[in-house]
């Protein structure tokens, strides 16, 4: 026969003075294990948001990131000819040579500076790049010393508002616009024409190509055509794959993450441990009189272990709301891969939450399995004569 | 049986309760010397005696960006300077290693052991290094982790130039802050990539102290409005600038700690009083033997105060011992070097946990001030 579920859990709130700080423990330490891991969720959330899968990258062979690949000039001008390139409504083949440059720009405090990964496109880039809208503003003009600018990268640097000048040693370049990449690394970058970076920045070479296949069934064939032509020590590879690898960065947040729960459920356990101890230290004379009604100690046993339960996983719904607060909420660290600022938004996806309330669930059982083990095994006429 | 052998004898009367306030205390003082000493580590570079003396100096439009190796003779001929060697990212990842493991630069092997003088090296290695273009000096710390030899050929394939290198292990190093690094030779580096006459950053030794601010003038001023402008800083500068591209990860990491610590030290106060509040009965007993207000107070404390510090001796003695006689770089895959437990770190630890017994006492002492006998000796919980 089992325990009414409604015994423990009336035990639960009734005894709340001694319950609401285990409550509020788990509850915490869910809110911190759900954020790390949303933080995480989020800057790969980044990556993995960017690219169109027509497109395909071409960088230099042995290349891990854009920014230490080269391609020169003579290279670039064999590839929009290759048969594979879609082209536009004017017959102009969808390619784009890219040039990305690293700048280090003072933060919006003034005081501190970090690197952000400004971008020449050709005319053509954008439209290769749809995700990319523009936000405010207006789109550089080829061949002046305009930028866009992400919008989110905007209250984070110094002199982004439309009309600044942003000044990279003695180069300067106008804001006129700000663009929004709908929540990929697009989001984190600065983009301008193509060849007046790279005579801005002094860039012999581009740093990548850009290519829309029409077909996707013929992205290998451009890619072996690539691999294959002596004449190009490059390498072709779907844009969505090139971003999705950029995670690194996620490694040792996960790590972090991983530390803290590790820590902080050895904590907790031993909180939820000692309340359940106290509840069934407290309670004997009322386990006596349930076993003496026929409550079998198997009955017992589970059902301390469900209050337990139940004590921890209040604490994990709190937590996983507390946690919610902080949904969406944009963050930066540096990209592992450019070196560059990267942008990125908490990301609390509903696997995140059932996660974090499984956490609590197993810190809850766990604590509590030694002490309902206890009330299980109290000989009944000793537990009925105490106080 | 004197005053003091009976707050011990209460404290451990329940083993189990007592056993598990300690450990959550010493978890959690644990966590927190952890974190403070990861925070410390990411955030305030160590210092090292050399650096005093060193100037970096790199592209004023980000560190990505190459500089001029023209620009060299320049530097060499400001006053005050007394050597000058390129020291090149090369980015290359090791054998088959799908990441790169350690870091390399190509330097100037004549000029290399001037600027940095903390490395400890042997005479004849450090010739042997000199003398061979694709010799390379390894660090001790990557040395031992990937089993090298004098003598061996190692190859590393670049993400930044477009080739592959074959060096030569020539010498080991130890004794700097971080032995992991490798340099080779920038010629032999120029030849493979074909990337002559481009450099990283530029590494500086001033012959005093007193040299340093004019010298770091002099630099950023001799390339102004050039094509490769400059920003020449101290050594400690250029590090703290690593610091600042963590972003706001940094606070939040921080504020996520400081939650966390709350956490476990609202978890382990309540356990505490948890344990005062079930023997309500016996002080009522003991205020009916005629023992004060102030004697309880201080029974509770005592024993408070010296469960709290037993954990703070566990948590914080046993990160000390972790960290000082373990292997922290082996722990986590060489992203910690040092991980030293400063004497701050343990002393603010120390502070949580006195003030944390100090506030477990609280509740109870005042319920203990507010009972009457009779109702604290018909107290059930």
């Amino acid at each position: 026969m089992a325990l009414p579920l409604k015994y423990n859990l009336a035990n639960v709130f009734i005894r709340w003075r001694s319950t609401s700080a285990t409550i509020l423990g788990v509850a915490l330490v869910v809110a911190v294990y759900v954020l790390v891991q949303a933080l995480a969720a989020g800057l790969e959330k980044s990556s993995q948001n960017t690219g169109d899968p027509r497109n395909v990258m071409v960088v230099r062979k042995g290349s891990t990131a854009e920014s230490s690949s080269q391609v020169t000039r003579e290279q670039f001008k064999l590839i929009p000819h290759l048969p594979q390139v879609a082209k536009d409504e004017t017959g102009q083949p969808l390619v784009s040579a890219d040039v990305v440059v690293l700048i280090n720009l003072p933060r919006k405090d003034l005081v501190s500076e970090a690197n952000v990964m400004l971008r020449g496109i050709s005319p053509l880039g954008r439209f290769l790049r749809p995700q990319v809208k523009l936000a405010a503003g207006r789109w550089f003009e080829p061949g002046k010393r305009e930028v866009v600018v992400a919008q989110k990268l905007a209250n984070r640097f110094a002199n982004f508002e439309l009309g600044d000048i942003i000044k990279s040693g003695n180069k300067h370049l106008t804001v006129v616009g700000w663009i929004d990449g709908a929540n990929s690394a697009f989001d984190s970058e600065i983009w301008m024409d193509a060849d007046e970076a790279r005579s801005v920045f002094d860039r012999e070479n581009y740093s990548s190509v850009l290519v829309r296949i029409a077909n996707p069934a013929q992205q290998a064939a451009f890619s072996a055509r690539i691999e294959a032509d002596k004449r190009l020590p490059l390498t072709a590879l779907a844009e969505t794959s090139y971003y999705s690898n950029q995670t690194m960065a996620a490694q040792p947040i996960k790590i972090l993450g991983n530390f803290l729960a590790t820590m902080m459920s050895i904590g907790a356990i031993f909180a939820a441990m000692n309340t359940m101890y106290a509840s069934v230290g407290a309670r004997t004379r009322e386990v006596g009189t349930l076993r003496v009604l026929g409550y079998r100690r198997r009955s017992i046993l589970i059902g301390f272990l469900v209050e337990g339960t139940v004590l921890a996983l209040i604490g994990g719904v709190i937590g996983c709301l507390l946690s919610l607060k902080l949904q969406g909420y944009s963050a930066s660290t540096v990209s592992l891969e450019t070196f560059g600022e990267s942008v990125f938004q908490f990301r609390i996806t509903a696997a995140l939450a059932m996660k974090g309330l499984l956490f609590s669930a197993l810190v809850g059982l766990t604590g509590s399995f030694l002490p309902a083990l206890r009330a299980s095994r109290l000989p009944i006429i000793d537990a009925l004569k105490s106080l | 049986m004197n005053i003091g052998t009976f707050v011990v004898k209460n404290a451990f009367r329940n083993r189990r309760r007592a056993a598990l306030s300690i450990l959550s205390v010493a978890a959690s003082l644990f966590l927190f010397v952890t974190l403070l000493v990861a925070l410390r580590e990411i955030t305030i570079p160590p210092e090292t005696v050399g650096a005093a003396t060193r100037i970096v100096v790199r592209s004023r439009i980000s560190l990505a960006n190459l500089l001029p190796a023209r620009q060299r003779s320049v530097i060499e001929k400001i006053p005050g300077v007394e050597a000058v060697s390129p020291f090149s990212w090369f980015g290359g990842k090791y054998q088959d290693e799908t990441h790169m493991t350690f870091a390399q630069f190509a330097v100037d092997p004549e000029k290399f052991d001037i600027i940095f003088t903390e490395g400890k090296t042997s005479p004849d290695q450090m010739a042997a290094f000199k003398a061979d273009r694709t010799a390379c000096i390894v660090g001790k710390l990557t040395a031992n982790r990937y089993h090298l030899k004098i003598g061996d050929r190692i190859s590393l394939a670049s993400t930044v130039y477009p080739c592959t290198l074959e060096l030569k292990v020539a010498a080991f190093y130890s004794g700097t802050i971080d032995d992991r690094n490798m340099m080779f030779h920038d010629k032999y580096l120029d030849e493979a990539a074909s990337a002559k006459g481009w450099i990283g950053t530029w590494w500086v030794k001033t012959k005093s102290i007193e040299d340093m601010p004019r010298v770091i003038a002099a630099i950023n001023k001799a390339f102004a409005n050039s094509s490769a402008e400059v920003r020449a800083e101290t050594e400690r500068a250029f590090q703290l600038n690593f610091v600042s591209m963590w972003g706001n990860i940094k606070i939040l990491v921080h504020s996520l700690c400081s939650v966390v610590v709350f956490t476990l030290l609202l978890v382990s106060a309540s356990t505490m009083s948890m344990a005062i509040r079930e023997r309500f009965r016996e002080l009522a007993v003991l205020k009916a033997l005629g023992f004060r207000r102030r004697e309880l107070f201080g029974f509770i404390l005592a024993e408070s105060f010296g469960l709290a510090a037993l954990g703070g001796l566990f948590g914080i003695g046993g990160a000390w011992l972790l960290y000082t006689y373990g292997s922290i770089t082996a722990m986590t895959d060489g992203i910690f070097v040092s991980f030293e437990v400063t004497p701050r770190i343990m002393g603010q630890a120390a502070a949580i946990a006195a003030g944390l017994g100090i506030a477990a006492s609280i509740a109870p002492s005042i319920s203990v001030a507010r009972m009457s006998v009779v109702t604290g000796l018909k107290t059930l919980d």
